[in-house]
């Protein structure tokens, strides 16, 4: 267990480093991470995905340095602020937790194992306060440098929308340098009543990287949350969802798009629970799959009892592009509620022959005709951001990634 | 421009060709006819190259060069264009970016410079005229939501704008009201020229009051049996298939 020894060197000496008072609610995190360990296939949300892979690594705790970039208004590296928005109630999480911004729960004991991890190390992150009504789009990039060969990073934010308030926020990941990343990142949003949120995340296309991502949003009456995500498989990569509609008229629309190929692995797993009653979800998530690669779609949807006039919707399509990737997809509704609405489906298969063969009797060559099939393909997707210039610099970038037919 | 010589097609082990023999030169029109199941469809298939068919024995010489050789992309740039019977939907794909996507690929493969935006649209919208469809059709995904008729005259519009040296009609005219069926064989006349040449696979004889064949062949059970000038198909409409295959046994 190599990585744990090392996550629990470093995290004595972030300990002794640190003097704030925080330093009890870090090791409560520890120790649960510690006791817990890393979790194995053997539970259910791990099934196909085995996360002990990184245990054999001895992964070294990231440090900041400088970066520059005008395209974003925020820019963290490696978990720490390097630029920040003048005109914005924001700061390093641990300030925000002493000055009260921040509730001190958020560090506490938590039930995941790599939320824990990220507790324990959370001696920066960015937190962001949008106030009242007011109407935002805020640009972050989130910045993997890696200097060293093998580092793990716990990237943190924390993002409270107040009431009434519209936001977009762009969250990107990149990855400098060529190095080992294992990346543990967690991005957590509280909507206030009748707050409007937009969340782009879409990550880099790095080879050498373990990347575990929890996006937790917590949503009181009448607020959206609308989550694009754009991820692509690494060696190991693990998305987690967790969405509380926790008051009546909450509403959450999660769009996702996955690509993998070669022998890398990608696993989402959403988790939409329905706390209170009139409140829809929308769910549409799409993979492209080839080589020898695997993927996973897990989508729950919890109703509890007092959820009724839920309306739920579902969806999971996957595109093999290859007879070696596997898909294992698998819807898991649970409810308690009996006036409600939950639709759920999910599709694998190939790209249309008799589309190829059109397309191809046109002159267009099989490769750009598969490409031509496979924009439409992600376009019902992308077509859901909101915001034209990035719709398009999006549809670009994806358009880049998409993985060879084979 | 194209010589088929014994041509011999099988699916999934089943014989469809057997033994075609056909000639077309630049400039003629030549109508294929044949009772369902006869294997005219396999032909036009076959020579766009659809992979499905296997062809067993004989020979396609088209320009100068061995058509079987060649994928069904080539084909296309070097000047073959199927009208399908059943224009393909492609939800999600622009007609004009997929039009113009088509049309670069055949320039490039010409050596020619691709064609922008701009000159692109010129040529669409002069082109689009001729069959009388609506402009908001290139906006949308191709063929999606199009009724029967407009897909067919979409086929034809794109091969106005793609301008094949030979083209292959795969009935055409099925589904297509009377009006329709004259905005269609309008394009397709509008654009013969000497340098090219058209092969009209048809149930019907209807379709050839409009679009007059130089040569009527008419296919049974995958080979020629009998091949003569327009006057064919009249006669074949006048005595049914069953009598002139008994006239060709004889």
């Amino acid at each position: 267990m190599k990585a744990i020894e090392r996550f629990a060197a470093d995290f004595d000496s972030i300990m002794k480093l640190s003097d704030d008072n925080l330093n009890n609610l870090r090791k409560e995190s520890f120790e649960e991470f510690r006791k817990k360990g890393l979790p194995t296939r053997k539970e259910e949300y791990w099934k196909y995905s085995d996360p002990s892979i990184i245990s054999k690594i001895e992964l070294e705790l990231g440090t900041s340095s400088e970066y520059k970039d005008d395209n974003y208004d925020i820019i963290l590296v490696n978990g720490n602020i390097v630029k920040k928005l003048k005109d914005c109630k924001m700061g390093n999480i641990p300030d925000g937790i002493k000055e009260g911004e921040l509730s001190e729960s958020i560090l506490g004991k938590k039930e995941k194992p790599f939320l824990n991890l990220n507790n324990a190390f959370t001696t920066s992150g960015l937190y962001l306060i949008l106030e009242e009504n007011s109407k935002q789009t805020i640009k972050i990039l989130n910045l993997v440098n890696n200097e060293k060969s093998l580092q793990a990073v716990h990237p943190r934010m924390e993002i409270i929308a107040n009431s009434n308030s519209d936001s977009l926020i762009l969250e990107e990941f990149r990855i400098v340098g060529n190095g080992t990343n294992f990346i543990n990142s967690v991005t957590e949003f509280i909507l206030k009543d009748g707050a409007n949120m937009e969340h782009i995340i879409v990550d880099d296309f790095a080879e050498e990287t373990y990347h575990v991502a929890n996006v937790c949003a917590k949503q009181n009456k009448n607020s959206h949350f609308t989550s694009h995500n754009f991820s692509v498989g690494k060696k190991f990569a693990r998305r987690d969802f967790n969405i509380e509609l926790d008051e009546s008229g909450a509403n959450c629309n999660l769009f996702g798009l996955y690509f993998v190929d070669k022998e890398n692995h990608i696993d989402h797993h959403t988790t939409i629970e329905h706390k209170d009653s009139h409140c829809n979800s929308n769910e549409n998530y799409k993979g492209i799959l080839s080589g020898k690669s695997t993927g996973v779609f897990n989508g729950r949807i919890h109703v509890h009892p007092n959820a009724q006039k839920t309306d739920a919707i579902q969806n999971n399509k996957n595109l093999l592009l290859s007879d070696d990737s596997i898909i294992h997809t698998k819807p898991e509704l649970e409810i308690y509620a009996d006036d409600v609405k939950c639709t759920h489906g999910a599709t694998v298969g190939q790209l249309d022959e008799k589309a190829l063969f059109y397309l191809r009797s046109r002159g267009l060559s099989q490769k750009k005709s598969q490409k031509l099939l496979m924009r439409a393909y992600v376009g019902e997707i992308i077509d859901e951001i909101s915001n034209e210039k990035l719709r398009n610099e999006l549809m670009e970038m994806i358009l880049d990634r998409l993985p060879e037919g084979g | 421009m194209i010589k088929i010589e014994n041509l011999h097609v099988e699916v999934e082990g089943n014989k469809i060709l057997k033994g075609v023999n056909l000639e077309v030169k630049a400039g003629e029109t030549h109508a294929i006819m044949g009772p369902n199941g006869s294997g005219k469809s396999t032909l036009a298939q076959v020579l766009a190259g659809h992979e499905d068919y296997e062809v067993t024995k004989g020979n396609v010489d088209y320009l100068g060069k061995n058509l079987l050789d060649m994928d069904v992309d080539e084909r296309a740039c070097e000047g073959i264009f199927l009208a399908f019977q059943y224009p393909v939907e492609l939800p999600g794909v622009n007609n004009t970016y997929f039009l113009r996507s088509a049309l670069n690929a055949q320039r490039k493969h010409r050596g020619e410079k691709e064609i922008d935006a701009m000159e692109f649209m010129d040529l669409i919208s002069d082109r689009i005229k001729l069959l009388n469809l609506k402009d908001s059709l290139l906006k949308r995904p191709v063929n999606e939501g199009f009724s029967g008729g407009e897909k067919k005259r979409n086929e034809i519009f794109q091969m106005a704008v793609l301008e094949p040296k030979l083209a292959l009609l795969d009935e055409t005219d099925s589904g297509l009201d009377i009006d329709a069926l004259r905005v269609v064989a309008n394009g397709v006349n509008s654009m013969k020229n000497n340098e090219n040449a058209t092969i009209v696979v048809t149930h019907y004889q209807r379709l050839l009051n409009y679009i007059i064949p130089d040569f009527v062949h008419i296919l049974v059970d995958g080979r020629i049996i009998s091949s003569g000038d327009k006057n064919l198909a009249l006669e074949l409409e006048e005595k049914g298939y069953d009598k002139i295959i008994e006239d060709a046994k004889a």
